[in-house]
């Protein structure tokens, strides 16, 4: 194989490395911080830990340089700092854990875990929009790991979500999975027939409709996500795969109408589930009002939002707060675990650091030339931008609370192995556009050439 | 390790923190400047976008091949691109489709050009596709797309 030297690539690889290698230092310099917070002497295995995430970050820079060398330079620092403080807050925590609920040595493994998964799909593909000619293949994989939970003997109940896969000794959501693989599907359908969704031919009043056999498929995703919700109790994972769904269809075709209809569709099956289910109502009662049964129900909310009002404007400081009361802080409650030791200051930067990763990942989208790769580019993006919102909106009262983890920060190796998978894709799509845009320019300077020797 | 020192140190932390996405900022601005104008999806054509006609380039030693997919009695035939072809019914064509009642008489042709291959549309009936879509004028076609006139479908190999 051989590496193409191209000047784009040498730079953006320059930049990656500076950023990654900034990273990398306010990540040593947090665990550094952390042990200090208890003993007054460096960490005994800072070398180790240094090695750690120096070998794993170099060896994604490498891969990315060998095998994407032209893709966006900011992706993979953002996700290393992300990892990384995510990674300081888990084994913070810990530190009050006992020592049967230590996760922070099984998170570094599946960091590592998630590394290798990155490096072998930049390997197994070297082109994204080979993926687009598998869609029907990728539908029914997705549709399968998405109804997996739900064989008996499988599935698995954690925290009253049955959305978990028992293999061996690991429980896996292989709903993590199902997320990448229907945006895969999902780009694909749309691609093929935007043309026929965007331009109407029935005409009902001053609208036009698109014919009602293209509208089909296309109520399956909306179906989908009430049978998780319903089936799963996993309202999370179904707002998201909806909204992921909707916000595809409005960039193929342009078309406000469908995230109307969407919305309406959404709002109806929202309101008809508050009825009908008391795990969905009772979501709803507690966002609406935490402190009338602090004790109970409203308990992992409110100690939420205690830890960001005594996290304050800068925080306690890592390893000086109590960030260990709030339920679930390794998953569903890490924003707050950070918003207590690192205060405001600290989750603003959590939060321009995700609005940096989605913004270049739709970066990434508006510069691929091949509708294909457009599309599922923005797909990726929106599933890592609504997941963040969807889980950072619910730990801070803004919307009603739904477990979905924050990406790459989160405790959870299903998560994170399927973010990096994400991201490696994120990086080919670019890749390949930037490889083309530069093969395109080249083809059109060597015509200008002849035509000027012609002249 | 008095409190202040860690106060100082947090202080430190977050600073590291800032300038890192300060850093992110900056070279984020550095790729919008490169940066061509990006265009929405909506935007863009569903064929490619039709380029200026070429002008052929005489003693390109470089050459592809084009192997038939589809349809079954035809599949494997392999075609050598070392100069231009046209494809369609006629007689008289590099890539005659006889049986393709879906293809025009002179319904395409495909040329290489400074080490790229391209396929033009000569106005035929029922239109060229690659990769499925229908395509105006000439586009570029790489390794592995799929061109298809009428009913019959090819591949470029190399």
């Amino acid at each position: 194989m051989s590496v193409n030297r191209s000047a784009l690539g040498q730079r953006r690889r320059g930049h990656e490395l500076k950023l990654g290698a900034l990273a990398l230092v306010i990540v040593a310099a947090g665990h550094v911080l952390l042990a200090l917070s208890e003993s007054p002497a460096f960490p005994r295995d800072l070398w180790a830990f240094l090695g750690a995430i120096l070998a794993l970050f170099v060896i994604a820079h490498l891969a990315v340089r060998r095998l994407a060398p032209r893709a966006d330079p900011t992706l993979l620092p953002l996700a290393a700092l992300l990892l990384g403080i995510g990674y300081i807050t888990i084994s913070r925590l810990d530190v009050a854990a006992g020592a049967a609920d230590r996760v922070g040595p099984t998170q570094a493994l599946w960091a590592a875990v998630g590394v290798v998964a990155f490096v072998t799909t930049l390997v197994l593909l070297p082109t994204v929009r080979a993926l687009a000619r598998y869609r029907y293949s990728f539908l029914m994989l997705g549709v399968i790991a998405l109804l997996l939970p739900l064989v008996p003997g499988l599935g698995r109940e954690i925290n009253g979500a049955l959305l978990w896969v028992r293999i061996g000794p690991l429980t896996v959501q292989p709903g993590e999975a199902a997320k990448v693989l229907l945006v895969v599907f999902f780009a694909a359908y749309l691609v093929d027939k935007r043309e026929l969704l965007s331009a109407g031919s029935r005409r009902i009043g001053r609208v036009y409709l698109p014919d009602p056999k293209h509208l089909g498929p296309l109520l399956l995703p909306w179906a989908a996500s009430i049978l998780i919700m319903v089936q799963q109790k996993d309202l999370g994972s179904s707002l998201l795969f909806f909204v992921a769904f909707l916000a595809m269809l409005y960039i193929a075709t342009g078309r406000y109408g469908y995230v109307v209809i969407g919305t309406g569709l959404f709002a109806t099956a929202a309101i008809v589930a508050y009825k009908t289910f008391g795990h969905v109502q009772s979501r709803i009662d507690i966002w609406i009002n935490p402190w009338q049964d602090l004790q109970d129900t409203g308990y992992q909310l409110t100690q939420s939002l205690f830890a960001f009002g005594s996290g304050g404007f800068a925080g306690t400081g890592l390893g000086l707060g109590r960030p260990d009361v709030i339920p679930v802080a390794t998953t569903d409650f890490i924003f707050a675990a950070i918003g207590e030791e690192l205060g405001l200051l600290g989750t603003i930067a959590v939060l321009i650091g995700f609005m940096l990763l989605v913004g270049s990942a739709f970066r990434i989208s508006l510069q691929a030339q091949r509708p294909f790769l457009k599309l599922f580019g923005a797909g990726l993006a929106t599933i890592l931008g609504m997941q963040t919102f969807v889980i950072i909106g619910g730990v801070t009262r803004v919307i009603p609370l739904t477990g979905v983890t924050l990406p790459f920060v989160s405790y959870g190796g299903s998560s994170l192995v399927s973010n990096f998978v994400i991201l490696a894709l994120l990086l080919r799509i670019s890749d390949e556009s930037a490889t083309e845009a530069e093969d395109d320019a080249a083809t059109e300077e060597a015509r200008r050439a002849i035509e000027s020797a012609h002249a | 390790m008095t409190d202040e020192l860690l106060t100082v140190l947090k202080f430190c932390f977050l600073a590291l923190l800032y300038l890192f996405l300060f850093r992110v900022v900056r070279v984020v601005t550095l790729e919008l400047k490169a940066d061509k104008i990006a265009v929405p999806l909506a935007a863009l054509p569903v064929t490619e976008a039709p380029v200026s006609q070429p002008k052929r380039s005489r003693g390109a030693r470089d050459e592809s091949t084009l192997v038939i997919v589809a349809p079954e009695s035809r599949e494997g035939e392999t075609f050598l691109l070392d100069q231009e072809i046209t494809v369609g019914r006629a007689p008289g064509c590099g890539i005659v489709l006889a049986d393709d009642t879906f293809a025009s008489q002179v319904h395409a042709r495909i040329y290489r050009q400074g080490g790229k291959t391209y396929v033009e549309d000569l106005g035929s009936t029922n239109g060229t596709l690659l990769n499925g879509e229908r395509i105006s004028g000439y586009v570029r076609v790489r390794r592995g797309d799929r061109v298809q006139f009428g009913q019959t479908i090819a591949e470029l190999t190399r």
